[in-house]
């Protein structure tokens, strides 16, 4: 509200160069009432952190598949103060090493340093992840703004279909999905893509309904615009804020079910590809022999992701959702 | 409208949902190439042919009919309690008695943690409730937060390594088994093999029925890992909820009259803010139930725990159709009559609602 004083008139001479476009507005207010909430802000910025540690990992893999102890080839080295060169001197009855100056975290039983596989596995995490709310974002925000739109057949059916979504645990029907389609990761993609747009459908769908009667709406039909029309440029971009919200919470979800599929040894994905549940599973199988660094860091890495997400997703709902406020 | 009305289309109202359940699984396994289905029934010992046994299995599933009348067979086929067969050890052949078998012990898992949580929450979310913006209910915020964040297998497994017994040498804290759900005992008690005397087919209360204290402690430390980890994430939500309650109704009218004729503040509290508070919460149990269900399947797994959850994974790694998906049709139906039950509670305690 740049443009409107204290006395609520407008200023009097506006250059066209200063006015911004109304969203923008919109989204520097809303982001102000973001930045009040300290959790959420760390939470943002941690989901941040882990986004650009994925994005640094395509650039310049720390990870190249075949990395142990005695061949590395990882961007974790030169962070360190003394970059091993020449023949380790590990004892022979340790399978892995404890953390060190070395490798932070420790090296697995396979003699791995765990850092620079932990930052693949989240590479593969948080990309899969992505594409699954993504992709279900679009086709729930359609399918719902068209079916609460239209109204009457299509949006019956469209609740009755969510309704049995809806009515078993999303991790069992992923499971029951996958085993089906056949196990891959982009079948698991497509499997939780499918359970997942009707969430953002309902959402979505629920909003529409009480844009569709607001005067704008009116004033578009008047005017003679057609119905894809009204949908895609006057009712989707009114809608998408609950989803959003939504979206920033299921981060933490989706990620889960993938670890959690993979820890239990559905085999999704060989278990050669990093991926964060695979390593804590690995860790649990060599935890009796005291290797406890195996399966604490990874947990506690994915731990911090899905409490950082939910955070921000908890500062969304209370900037988007005032009536939820304090939940 | 009468409570009993109301129930009664509520039960009609699941009807659909139901049919779209079995709709969904049927597809499921329509998608399955036909000789995959078949395979299952082939048994070698049987002195039949492969080609004639094979053929049977195809007419009893209705393999040979077009789409809409094989989907009315596979309903025919659930409604006699056929649900399909399996070939797994230390499972019995057919899916409906490896569920019969393994759905006590979730129900076991999922009561416990359900009341473990409501009993735990409901005063701690009074107490922070009562105390909004406090140092507590910051506490109180981050600990819920967590709840919903924690990898439930992960905590599964931290939980083994602190509290779990002979998994490290010399803690003394690790006295729960972290395996099974029944003691190990050299002969099984008779109630537990002999089905007549086995009225509950739930161990720790069958054991109590009969008066045998040793199994039923020994039952009871197998439950409690995987009951701490299920609690764990449910309580989250509902300590949510009740503290958005509290924080709701404090500034109501009647509270204001209630404290203005002299009622003490104990009794506000309890009588005037809490009671107004637990009607959302009870909405919100039939989601959690939901995502209690989901954390089985992973705590059952981690903690070997023979339930529903354990059974679906068992037979999703080793390739058993019918146990995958009869396991989540039994899913589905757990978590349709938990939100029924949570629907009449909550026209029971708020008869608004029946309107």
């Amino acid at each position: 509200m740049a443009d409107v004083n204290v006395t609520g008139k407008m200023k009097p001479a506006v250059t066209a160069a200063k006015k911004r476009h109304p969203m923008l507005e919109d989204f520097s207010a809303t982001f102000k009432a973001f930045t009040r909430n300290k959790l959420a802000v760390v939470g943002f910025s941690i989901t941040m952190v882990y986004f650009a540690l994925t994005i640094l990992d395509y650039v310049y893999p720390a990870y190249l598949g075949v990395s142990n102890i005695d061949q590395v080839t990882s961007w974790v080295f030169p962070l360190t103060a003394n970059p091993p060169t020449g023949p380790f001197i590990i004892p022979s009855t340790a399978a892995a090493t404890a953390p060190h100056w070395w490798f932070w975290f420790g090296t697995s039983l396979s003699r791995q340093p765990i850092l620079p596989i932990m930052l693949a596995a989240l590479k593969t995490d948080i990309t899969f992840t992505l594409e699954v709310v993504l992709l279900g974002l679009l086709i729930g925000i359609t399918v719902g703004a068209v079916a609460g739109y239209l109204g009457g057949v299509v949006d019956e059916t469209l609740m009755r279909i969510t309704d049995i979504f809806f009515s078993v645990p999303s991790l069992i029907l992923a499971i029951a999905f996958v085993y089906v389609l056949g196990y891959s990761l982009n079948n698991l993609l497509a499997a939780l893509v499918i359970l997942w747009w009707p969430t953002y459908a309902r959402l979505t769908r629920g909003v529409t309904l009480t844009v569709k009667s607001m005067k704008f709406i009116e004033a578009s039909r008047a005017s003679g615009a057609s119905k894809i029309r009204i949908i895609f440029r006057h009712v989707i971009p009114n809608v998408l804020s609950p989803s959003f919200v939504q979206l920033s919470l299921d981060l933490g979800t989706v990620v889960l079910i993938l670890a959690g599929l993979r820890f239990i040894n559905l085999p999704i994905i060989s278990p050669l590809i990093p991926e964060l549940g695979t390593m804590i599973n690995d860790g649990n199988s060599v935890l009796v022999g005291g290797y406890w660094w195996a399966v604490t860091v990874p947990g506690v890495f994915l731990l911090i992701f899905t409490v950082a997400v939910n955070l921000m997703g908890d500062g969304l709902r209370d900037v988007f959702d005032p009536k939820l406020r304090g939940l | 409208m009468e409570l009993r009305f109301y129930i009664v289309r509520r039960i009609l109202v699941l009807i659909p949902t139901l049919l779209g359940l079995t709709l969904l699984m049927f597809l499921l396994e329509a998608m399955i190439p036909p000789a995959l289905l078949e395979i299952p029934y082939f048994n070698p010992k049987s002195g039949i042919s492969r080609t004639i046994q094979l053929h049977n299995a195809a007419i009893l599933l209705g393999l040979n009919l077009p789409l809409p009348l094989r989907y009315f067979k596979y309903v025919w086929l659930i409604l006699h309690g056929d649900l399909g067969v399996m070939n797994l050890a230390g499972y019995p052949g057919s899916v409906t008695l490896a569920i019969e078998q393994a759905f006590p012990n979730t129900i076991q898992l999922a009561l416990f943690a359900t009341i473990l949580a409501l009993a735990i929450a409901i005063p701690l979310g009074t107490f922070i409730g009562a105390r909004p913006n406090s140092v507590a209910d910051q506490v109180g915020r981050v600990f819920s937060l967590s709840g919903f964040a924690m990898p439930a297998f992960w905590l599964a497994v931290m939980l083994q390594i602190g509290l779990g017994k002979n998994v490290i040498t010399g803690n003394p804290f690790g006295v729960f088994p972290i395996s099974g759900s029944v003691p190990d005992v050299p002969i099984a008690p008779s109630f537990y093999t002999n089905g007549i005397t086995s009225p509950t087919h739930i161990p720790i209360f069958d054991a109590l029925l009969h008066a045998d204290w040793s199994y039923a402690w020994g039952s009871f430390m197998h439950v409690v890992l995987p009951t701490l980890t299920l609690t764990y994430g449910i309580l989250a939500g509902i300590l949510r909820f009740i503290r958005a309650g509290m924080v709701d109704s404090t500034y109501q009218e009647y509270v204001r009259t209630a404290r203005a004729k002299g009622v003490p503040e104990r009794d506000v509290i309890k009588r005037h803010i809490r009671r107004n508070a637990l009607i959302p919460t009870v909405t919100v149990m039939g989601l959690l139930f939901a995502s209690l269900l989901g954390g089985a399947v992973l705590v059952e797994t981690v903690f070997n725990y023979p339930g529903l959850g354990l059974l679906s994974v068992q037979a999703a790694i080793n390739f058993q159709i019918f146990a995958v998906i009869g396991s989540t049709l039994v899913f589905g139906v757990i978590l349709m009559v938990a939100n029924l039950i949570v629907d009449i509670v909550y026209a029971l305690i708020d008869p608004r609602i029946r309107y």
